[in-house]
């Protein structure tokens, strides 16, 4: 039979590493087990796959690390349903199915010479960090660039060592917040929006990239917007249940947009738009 | 491309029995009692010409309801292949709604900036003979959709068949696949004269009039509102308690494509397959976290009518996803949630 394209066919992935992030969180390090075809593979930040736990199906996953450290991919997994559970009873070695990559990214070139805020709330942090890493290390295209993020308790912060390294570099403002305070934590206590007032953000000339539960999403642009920044210059993911990821099965419509094709980055201004 | 043949009443099966040497026919069957429903056919014998549509669409022989997408084995790593179909195969006598379906499912599953490549497989080696209607059937309303009772060439068919009313069937050849499905049996064809295609005409202005002026849908008024999100909220809650969320309208469309994806393995070997959903379905759109962004009912039946009908969705997929077969209206157990009826309400803004 002639070989023809296939949306669903997924390429198989070799776990290369696995690191604890949180109690119910982990990174997994992927890499293809056909060097040319991961060779070949090109992404960039906001993208997600579709990620097959061959038994048990596929569920969509935005990558965690950038395009720029091409070796492997990270993807950081929170275990909520069967099959992240059965993704993080898995180890190095363990083969699993990839599709992708899938869905628009988040603006990169648009924004060169632009400040740049980042905002992660809990599990959102990962695919920010995608971008984090991008610009970093192509760091004299951007301007400024913050980083604020929360999570519900200092336990719940990923990438623990990292967030070290943000915090120590000149280059990059980080402050972080948590929701409640543990033994041992020295830093902020509160939610995300109350780090604005400790960021000194310019809304003019900044774009502002947000990831984390609905609910913080929706405080942080009220703010976002009360502050003065262009509704095109607030940049969200939107998230729902995908199926197929290539606009096909139905599962992830808002109005007449498909979040796996369409988004899932969206501006504030055409979430705005989205009609149902 | 179009030209129009002669064809022998009496000969038909003659033809589909041409047919059945190089493909698989597929066409209306009488089942017990009353229902005619599309079923391969060993014979010509079992095929009824004498119906006024299907009771189901033909859609479930290129978007199968159950399809096996991938197999995939474990024999110390995982090996994955796809799983097509390619049988070639004819539909013989499919109404002109449902070839309309056919071609809604061209601009979606098949769209080819991305091509679902298990649909586009299927339809490749598909070719479609339509039958045009004489009578409307009961609840249908093609002629507000601009799907029938007639096609025009470029509408879908490959051939269309229309029964000259005495010896003959009118064979209007649109396609290369229908040109091949002539060659098949050449020496039953004629060519038709130009009074054969002024028959044809007549024969259509005359089915357009017997439409019923009920169930009528107005689709540009019940279009703008559904588009404009300008209908009342109240009418989707009221029509909401009406809807047992059986999915019935969502299967019996030709027109609706929703599907789910599932595993099934044992012993490491495997098979992925996806198979119909439906946007009455709570689940549809529940996440893993247990959100639901449509939580209610209502939500979900506004969900149809905006997939159905809205500007936004016939810019998207290049048609309307309704082509007035009326079968929703049929297999609805309350009898009311029908694209007409819903796309009237929403016109009158009334609901009782």
């Amino acid at each position: 039979m002639e070989k023809r394209p296939n949306i669903y066919l997924p390429e198989i992935a070799r776990i290369v590493e696995v690191r604890d992030e949180t109690p119910d969180t982990k990174t997994f390090v992927f890499r293809f087990r056909d060097d040319q075809f991961h060779d070949s593979f090109a992404w960039r930040p906001g993208q997600f796959v579709e990620l097959s736990v061959f038994g048990l199906g596929e569920a969509p996953f935005g990558f965690a690390s950038s395009p720029t450290r091409k070796e492997s991919f990270d993807i950081t997994i929170r275990a909520v349903g069967a099959l992240t559970r059965a993704l993080h009873a898995m180890g190095t070695g363990d083969e699993v199915g990839i599709r992708g990559p899938l869905g628009n990214h988040f603006p990169f070139d648009d924004v060169q010479g632009r400040n740049i805020l980042f905002i992660g709330g809990g599990i959102g942090l990962p695919p920010l960090r995608s971008l984090i890493h991008n610009m970093l290390d192509e760091r004299d295209k951007f301007g400024e660039i913050t980083i604020l993020y929360g999570a519900r308790t200092p336990t719940d912060l990923v990438y623990k060592e990292e967030l070290k390294e943000w915090e120590q570099r000149s280059d990059v403002k980080f402050i972080v917040t948590v929701d409640r305070s543990e033994p041992g934590w020295e830093g902020n206590v509160g939610l995300v929006p109350m780090l604005f007032s400790k960021a000194d953000i310019k809304p003019d000339g900044t774009t502002a990239y947000i990831c984390g539960p609905p609910v913080m999403i929706r405080f942080v642009i009220q703010d976002l917007v009360s502050m003065g920044f262009a509704e095109e210059n607030i940049i969200s993911t939107l998230e729902r249940h995908m199926k197929c990821g290539v606009g096909k099965c139905n599962h992830c419509c808002i109005g007449h947009k498909y979040v796996c094709r369409d988004g899932p980055v969206f501006s504030y201004k055409q979430m705005k738009g989205l009609l149902e | 491309m179009s030209r129009a043949l002669k064809l022998q009443k009496s000969r038909w099966p003659e033809w589909v029995a041409a047919l059945q040497r190089t493909a698989a026919v597929i066409a209306p069957v009488r089942l017990h009692g009353e229902d005619v429903a599309f079923e391969r056919i060993t014979s010509p014998s079992e095929i009824t010409l004498d119906f006024d549509n299907t009771a189901d669409p033909p859609k479930r022989f290129l978007f199968p309801q159950v399809e096996p997408l991938l197999r995939y084995r474990r024999n110390g790593g995982y090996a994955v292949e796809p799983v097509y179909d390619e049988e070639p195969r004819v539909f013989f006598a499919i109404r002109c709604c449902d070839v309309s379906a056919v071609r809604f499912f061209d601009f979606t599953l098949g769209a080819q900036d991305l091509p679902d490549s298990y649909y586009t497989a299927r339809r490749a080696g598909t070719a479609l003979i339509a039958l045009a209607c004489h009578e409307p059937c009961q609840s249908c309303f093609c002629v507000c959709a601009d799907t029938g009772p007639f096609l025009p060439p470029g509408g879908g068919y490959d051939i269309q068949l229309t029964d000259l009313g005495g010896e003959h069937y009118l064979a209007e050849v649109d396609t290369d696949k229908g040109e091949a499905l002539v060659a098949a049996a050449a020496e039953l064809f004629a060519p038709a004269s130009d009074d054969d295609l002024a028959q044809r005409r007549a024969l259509e202005e005359a089915s357009e009039k017997r439409f019923p002026s009920e169930p009528r849908l107005y689709f540009a008024a019940s279009s703008r509102k559904v588009s404009l999100d300008t209908a009342e909220a109240e009418l989707w809650q009221r029509m909401a308690r009406w809807c047992v969320a059986c999915g019935g309208c969502t299967h019996i469309c030709p027109t609706c494509y929703c599907f789910n994806v599932t595993d099934a393995q044992r012993n490491g070997d495997g098979l992925r397959s996806r198979r119909w959903d439906s946007c009455q379905y709570a689940g549809l759109t529940r996440e893993a976290s247990g959100h639901n962004p449509r939580p209610e009912q209502s939500d979900r039946v506004k969900r149809r009518v905006f997939h159905k009908i809205s500007y936004q969705y016939v810019a998207r997929d290049g048609m309307q996803g309704c082509v007035g077969c009326g079968r929703c209206t049929r297999i609805c157990p309350g009898l009311r949630l029908g694209l007409p009826e819903v796309g009237e309400a929403i016109r009158r803004a009334e609901w009782k």
